[in-house]
């Protein structure tokens, strides 16, 4: 048996949990929640840490440099930095639209890149 | 742009103003003018690209762009005239409004005037730190244009003095722009923006989180060198012997927001001192007939939502007064008590509804806030860095006996 700890992010009393996970990775056990939902988070953040991931990516034949970009929903944690360095890559030309992919199927997670902004000449 | 006959005339297109403005056209305003002085509308939006924006307004998650363009695109459909590109240099207690841009200097008069401008950021010289004067120290603001704007990173290995929301998510953006957090540093024992922030932008990246410390000097002839941190007492006074050097090449402050209240300070709108922003009633009408306020320009929000919903209270205000309708009715002071820091709007006038809000001094557990007699509602924790909101019906305030002059808004411990 192992324990984690996980901060909940649900309210602003940020209950400090801890969990009693299997050797085959079962969570057992949530001491620490003050309440359901947030342990409904704790455990969903133990199993399958996601993040919506935010940035900008540069521009080519735009008036401005950048161009701020989000994935379409979140993607797992541990694919932030590397889908980073697939952003450096990417340049975006105008015309685009706010809500038009930019990268289709982030490194195979099945997420888009979309812009958040128009993006003019 | 015929500047005469304007009805309501709102000075700032941030997230408040274009509210504003647009709540003004659909009460029935013929001409709204958004005065605003870039080259576009939506105020800090455009720099702030991270998430968490319009959970409230919206029922959605978006980012700053994408908060910004709804309320853009509803402000042209509006017909609302816009001027860009334009300063506002004065408004007058009479309300005449001066204004600068390619065109030169012009003045008018609106029937009413939203102040919707915002807020600035505190510096280095509100802090007074010991040092040099190097290059590299940027308000934490400064360096998200800089980043998610301009697209440049301002340093390789950074420190950030606070831990706001600007200071944390600053911290994660410029992590995953290549460069090295050393670390965040915080005066106080628990960190100022939301614990969302210091899970996924200080925890998810193991950027060191410093918490009763502080920056005692900077180092560095012409660009900054590095930063001696120290321990600090339950003063927050640096405790002697506890310093340590931290190299670096950039330090962001991330240190406090002030209502920007040059403008309105001339007009001769009556100041708070506790939110550094004007005094208003619950209309957000200042001390001066006709002049409104709503946003950060009045205090500072922690969620772009009620910037927005503020600033609409604002707009309804101000095209009451256009068409020549005034409150009037008996007037009630708000009071701060124990552990209060301030509440807004500081007096009624005549009826309701209220939207008011307030914000503690220290956190505490336990507790329960009210408002007099008339409001009260138990939370599980207060903190300085949560604001809370609370509405007040018609028929609430109809149940506060005559005589009634002021009103305490208290947090007590719960029994
Ligand atoms: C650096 C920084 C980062 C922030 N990040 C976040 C965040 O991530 N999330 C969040 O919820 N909140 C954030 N905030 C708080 C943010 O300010 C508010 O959420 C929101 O942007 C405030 O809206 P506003 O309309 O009151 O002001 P602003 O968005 O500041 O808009 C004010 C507008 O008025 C214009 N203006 C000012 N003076 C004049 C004048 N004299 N003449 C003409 N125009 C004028 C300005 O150019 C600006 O466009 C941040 C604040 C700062 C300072
Ligand atoms: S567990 Fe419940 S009470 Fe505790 S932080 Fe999460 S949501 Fe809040």
């Amino acid at each position: 048996m192992k324990e984690a700890q996980i901060i909940c992010v649900g309210c602003p009393l940020g209950c400090r949990a801890t969990l009693k996970v299997s050797r085959e990775g079962e969570v057992l056990e949530v001491t620490g929640c003050r309440c359901k939902e947030g342990r409904r988070y704790v455990v969903e953040e133990f199993r399958n840490p996601v993040r919506v991931l935010t940035a900008t990516v540069l521009t080519e034949g735009s008036r401005v440099p950048l161009l701020p970009v989000r994935t379409s929903s979140p993607i797992p944690k541990e694919k932030l930095r590397e889908a980073m360095k697939a952003l450096a890559k990417v340049r975006a030309k105008p015309p685009l639209r706010a809500g038009e992919v930019v990268l289709e199927d982030l490194l195979g997670t099945g997420v888009d890149l979309v812009a958040t902004r128009d993006l003019p000449s | 742009m015929r500047l005469q006959g304007v009805d309501v005339a709102v000075i700032g297109a941030g997230p408040a103003g274009m509210a504003a403005a647009i709540r003004a056209k659909e009460a029935g305003a013929q001409r709204v003018l958004l005065v605003e002085r870039q080259e576009e509308l939506g105020g800090l939006l455009h720099q702030c690209i991270h998430n968490g924006f319009g959970l409230l307004y919206f029922g959605e998650d978006l980012t700053g762009p994408e908060y910004a363009k709804r309320f853009i695109d509803r402000v042209y459909d509006l017909g609302v005239e816009t001027l860009l590109e334009t300063t506002v240099l004065e408004i007058s207690p009479e309300r005449g409004i001066r204004v600068i841009n390619k065109g030169g200097l012009q003045s008018f008069r609106p029937k009413a005037v939203v102040l919707a401008m915002g807020c600035r950021e505190r510096t280095r010289d509100q802090l007074g730190i010991p040092g040099g004067r190097p290059a590299g120290i940027f308000t934490a603001g400064t360096a998200q244009r800089l980043v998610n704007v301009e697209g440049l990173l301002p340093g390789r290995r950074v420190v950030i003095l606070g831990s706001g929301d600007v200071g944390m998510i600053m911290a994660r953006r410029l992590t995953l722009e290549g460069a090295r957090v050393e670390a965040v540093v915080e005066i106080l024992p628990y960190v100022g923006g939301l614990i969302r922030n210091e899970v996924q932008c200080l925890h998810d990246f193991d950027i060191p989180l410093l918490l009763e410390h502080t920056v005692t000097e900077v180092h560095g002839e012409r660009h900054l060198e590095g930063v001696t941190v120290a321990k600090v007492d339950p003063h927050r006074r640096p405790i002697p012997g506890t310093e340590i050097q931290i190299e670096c090449d950039t330090l962001l402050l991330s240190v406090g927001l002030i209502p920007e209240n040059e403008l309105s300070r001339r007009a001769g709108v009556e100041l708070d001192p506790l939110t550094g922003g004007p005094t208003v009633d619950q209309w957000r009408e200042t001390t001066v007939p006709g002049v409104f306020a709503g946003g950060n320009v009045l205090h500072v929000h922690d969620l772009v939502d009620n910037c927005s919903w503020e600033a609409e209270l604002a707009a309804e205000g101000a095209v009451r007064f256009a068409k020549g309708e005034r409150t009037e009715g008996r007037e009630i002071c708000l009071r701060p008590g124990r552990n209060v820091r301030y509440v807004v709007p500081q007096r009624i006038r005549g009826e309701g509804p209220v939207t008011l809000f307030l914000r503690v001094r220290e956190m505490e557990e336990g507790m329960r806030v009210r408002v007099g007699d008339l409001w009260q509602k138990r939370f599980r924790v207060v903190k300085p860095s949560e604001q809370i909101k609370v509405e007040l019906s018609p028929k609430d305030l109809r149940r506060l006996p005559d005589g009634v002059a002021e009103i305490r808004v208290e947090c007590e411990v719960a029994g």
